[in-house]
């Protein structure tokens, strides 16, 4: 025999002090976010120029490409982002497409080949990546280190360490052509955000993934392939470093060393991004207003002329304070 | 007529245990299956060959006359067979809606229809549990109940043809598992095969048209409940006599050592007042939230008070950290094994000794020698099924692991015992083992606080009852003074005179 109680509404006292804990989390957030923007409309001069908005847009374009491959991910691999997965092979990745895109196009082979190469170098390195993480059980942070290092390995052989020039109608349209009164990198992270978002929030897929992500058990026990979902990320991922790379091409009009050290604003970016969700998971949108976020910030920092170092430690402390917070949140 | 599930000769091994050994499950349509045995016998195992999550290592599993080679999670809900497992296996940051309809989501084009998932999600739990939940809310807000209801309305979304319940009613309230029982009825009469397992005996009678018996992983006999009786299965069970069932004690009860002054904690309870004896096993309990739970924290330092004072051997004392609370001579068997009790990583022999370690060693170094002579005693004293003291806790079924959890208080040699919940989980043989233990305890003189919902094993095994009523002491018991009964009315607020009519 068992002792009776009412189950609708158990320690209703304590959900109301863990809810309102998550809400001043998520509020604080926006509230940051605002009072920055606002700071800088205030101080920074030409700061809310509609020219500068605009740039801002743009460059976040491929940040933002990189962090939704690492948001899918996360999504796939654990929305508990400490214990979860990872891909660091992100930013060397893009790195890698560029060079193979570059090389490509100075060897004289057109955009109907160089694109589709480019393409399934990304999703090749993303495969690679799934074979460590989830054939061979690596744990991801491992895993993604050393294909890290394969990508970027690849990219000095391809460039030698050298800037090798690229210019084609496609990526001057892509870094100078415009619709609507819209620049072509802003459409692109339009487009592709709402892609996204309708993929991972509006579609059984990205419903099937987070599920993955969230308890692996339990997606596996509802019947999912988990392994596959897993594998299906990484490779996501890959696909958008290469999308990414001819990005970053169009508009340094290059392949250039040190795309890998986009590595930490990506993660910066994913992991930011969590605050904005309810659930305190990884979500495109989150992402998307993360990198808008971390795009300001870096644009008033400059501004202001401070120098350009300080973003990088502030990025650093932005992920540190995230990742404190919200696993602080969590606990309770 | 051809069997719903026919598993015959199934085997399968964990490193060095055996879980099962040429078992065998016969169950037809329109029936509901009991699956008893006592912890370790196999029931958790052979439910999870079934559904794919072990690969057995040999044996033939037929669903419907069709025989299925390697079986996969999606595989076997393809062939109808739906499963509600006793890990409660829900994502944590999905809502009701999602973990509901998961793989099996409402569509508008390629969009999820998330209106109709809402719409349906509070419908099917409005219909089969008279529960009004929202559909948004996310899992890891529910009650541990409401993730158990979301678990079977999600097999009951899924049109199961068979549905396996593993400890369905393990954390359901009275009203809820009668809920579950016209539920199950509905689906037999609609056809439906339906295994169920269980630790309470007297819901197997109740529910059960015939009970498949498993012991040390094979089974020992198919019966019809109404025809043995729960006597006569339990004997198959464990080999073991149920008059023994609560083991009493001759009680030689000492000074107080451990004093409760108007203990407060704000929201939680307020003004508790008693004393604990030396040799004393006094029983604590109350319903779900009543601050029962948040009592025992308290005096363990998991919890801060806010008034009142805590008094150890005549001096006040305040503890801030468990830390303090142990090396007071304090100790507390926590209810989540797998969250608090044992590190699963860990061999048998660690883990018994992590709490002793002051004692075992000597010098900075654990005295390896005196550690194992000490952990084999406790192995074989608890009846701990191992192979050895160095096979790893998370190869033991659940209930050696709790009593590797006992046995690692056991060796620290505390003065108070706190014990949350101790059989929770827990089948009758080792309940026994772990009653027997809280005895020899108490014998020796250590003074003992059981916290449990279980009313007749309180009434049984304890020397005094406290029953907490939303935050408040509103009762106080000797043994034999009250029986479960009572009890109950007593813990769920009755008046006085309602509790006289009992």
């Amino acid at each position: 025999m068992s002792v009776q109680s009412e189950i609708s509404a158990p320690s209703a006292r304590r959900l109301d002090s863990k809810a309102l804990a998550k809400l001043s989390i998520r509020l604080g957030a926006f509230v940051a976010f605002g009072g920055i923007l606002l700071y800088f409309a205030l101080t920074a001069r030409g700061f809310t120029s509609p020219y500068n908005l605009m740039t801002v847009v743009e460059q976040s374009a491929i940040l933002g490409f990189l962090a939704f491959g690492m948001t899918i991910v996360f999504a796939g691999t654990g929305t508990d982002v400490q214990r979860g997965g990872i891909d660091l092979s992100m930013a060397a990745n893009a790195g890698l497409c560029a060079a193979v895109y570059a090389i490509m196009m100075r060897e004289g082979y057109g955009n109907a080949l160089a694109i589709p190469v480019t393409l399934c170098t990304g999703m090749a390195i993303g495969l690679l990546n799934g074979i460590a993480v989830v054939t061979l059980q690596i744990i991801p942070l491992l895993g993604t280190l050393a294909v890290m290092n394969i990508a970027a390995g690849l990219e000095l052989t391809l460039t030698e360490n050298t800037v090798v020039p690229v210019k084609t109608p496609l990526t001057k349209v892509i870094a100078f052509g415009s619709f609507m009164g819209i620049s072509t990198l802003a459409w692109c992270l339009i487009v592709v955000s709402a892609l996204l978002v309708w993929l991972m929030h509006f579609h059984r897929i990205g419903l099937r993934l987070y599920a993955v992500g969230g308890h692996l058990e339990a997606a596996r026990a509802a019947g999912i392939n988990t392994g596959r979902y897993i594998y299906g990320a990484y490779i996501a991922a890959g696909l958008l470093a290469g999308i990414t790379s001819i990005l970053i091409i169009s508009r340094l009009s290059s392949s250039t060393p040190g795309t890998g050290l986009m590595l930490l604003p990506i993660l910066a970016a994913a992991l930011l991004g969590t605050v904005f969700s309810r659930r305190f998971i990884p979500t495109i949108g989150g992402t998307l207003l993360a990198t808008l976020f971390i795009g300001f910030l870096a644009n008033g920092f400059q501004l202001l002329g401070i120098s350009s170092y300080w973003v990088a430690g502030v990025q650093g402390a932005l992920i540190l304070l995230v990742v404190a917070v919200t696993s602080f949140a969590k606990r309770n | 007529m051809t069997a719903a599930i026919e598993m015959r000769g199934i085997t399968k091994t964990f490193g060095p245990v055996k879980a099962l050994t040429d078992a065998t499950l016969m169950v037809k349509s329109g029936t509901i299956h009991g699956l008893v045995g006592a912890n370790g016998a196999g029931k958790s195992t052979i439910i999870k060959v079934l559904a794919g999550i072990y690969a057995r290592d040999s044996g033939t599993v037929m669903v419907q006359g069709k025989e299925l080679g390697a079986i996969t999670p999606a595989g076997i809900e393809a062939e109808g067979v739906h499963f509600i497992h006793q890990d409660r296996l829900l994502v944590p940051t999905s809502t009701v809606a999602e973990a509901i309809f998961l793989r099996n989501e409402p569509r508008f084009g390629p969009f999820i229809n998330h209106r109709e998932m809402y719409r349906r999600s509070a419908e099917l739990l409005h219909q089969y549990f008279g529960l009004e939940l929202d559909p948004r809310a996310l899992i890891s807000d529910l009650s541990t109940a409401q993730q158990k209801i979301v678990q079977i309305t999600r097999a009951l979304a899924n049109d199961a043809k068979i549905l396996v319940l593993d400890e369905p009613t393990a954390a359901l309230v009275k009203k809820e598992v009668d809920n579950l029982f016209a539920v199950l009825r509905r689906l037999k009469a609609d056809g439906l095969a339906i295994v169920f397992i269980s630790h309470y005996m007297a819901e197997i009678e109740e529910i059960c048209d015939v009970v498949t018996v498993l012991r040390n992983g094979t089974d020992v006999g198919v019966v019809t409940p109404s025809d043995v009786g729960i006597g006569q299965i339990v004997e198959m069970m464990t080999n073991r006599d149920t008059s023994e069932m609560y083991p009493r004690r001759k009680a030689a009860i000492g000074g107080p050592i451990l004093s409760a002054k108007n203990l407060t904690v704000k929201n939680t309870f307020q003004n508790v007042s008693f004393d604990l004896h030396q040799g004393e096993i006094l029983g604590v309990t109350g319903l779900l939230g009543s601050g029962d739970k948040e009592l025992l924290q308290t005096l363990f330092g998991e919890i801060d008070s806010d008034g009142g004072e805590i008094i150890l051997n005549n001096a006040p004392v305040r503890f801030r950290t468990p830390v303090q609370a142990v090396s007071n001579g304090i100790a507390k068997i926590p209810e989540d094994r797998r969250a608090h009790g044992v590190a699963t990583g860990l061999s048998v022999g660690e883990n018994i000794s992590l709490a002793s370690l002051d004692q075992v060693s000597a010098k900075g170094f654990v005295q390896l020698g005196s550690e194992a002579r000490n952990v084999d005693a406790l192995i074989s004293e608890l009846g701990i099924m191992t192979p050895d003291r160095q096979t790893l806790v998370k190869n033991l079924s659940g209930g050696n692991q709790q009593k590797v959890v006992v046995a690692k208080w056991l060796s620290c040699n505390s003065q108070v015992y706190l014990l949350d919940e101790p059989t929770v989980a827990v089948d009758v043989g080792a309940k026994v083992e772990i009653y027997n233990l809280m005895n020899r305890l108490a014998t020796e003189g250590k003074a003992l606080i059981f916290l449990s919902s279980d009313l007749e094993e309180i009434t049984e095994m304890c020397d005094r009852i406290l029953v907490i009523y939303r935050g408040e002491l509103i009762g106080e018991y000797k043994h034999g003074e009250i029986d479960s009964d009572q009890l109950l009315a007593v813990a769920s607020g009755a008046t006085i005179e309602e509790r006289k009519s009992l």
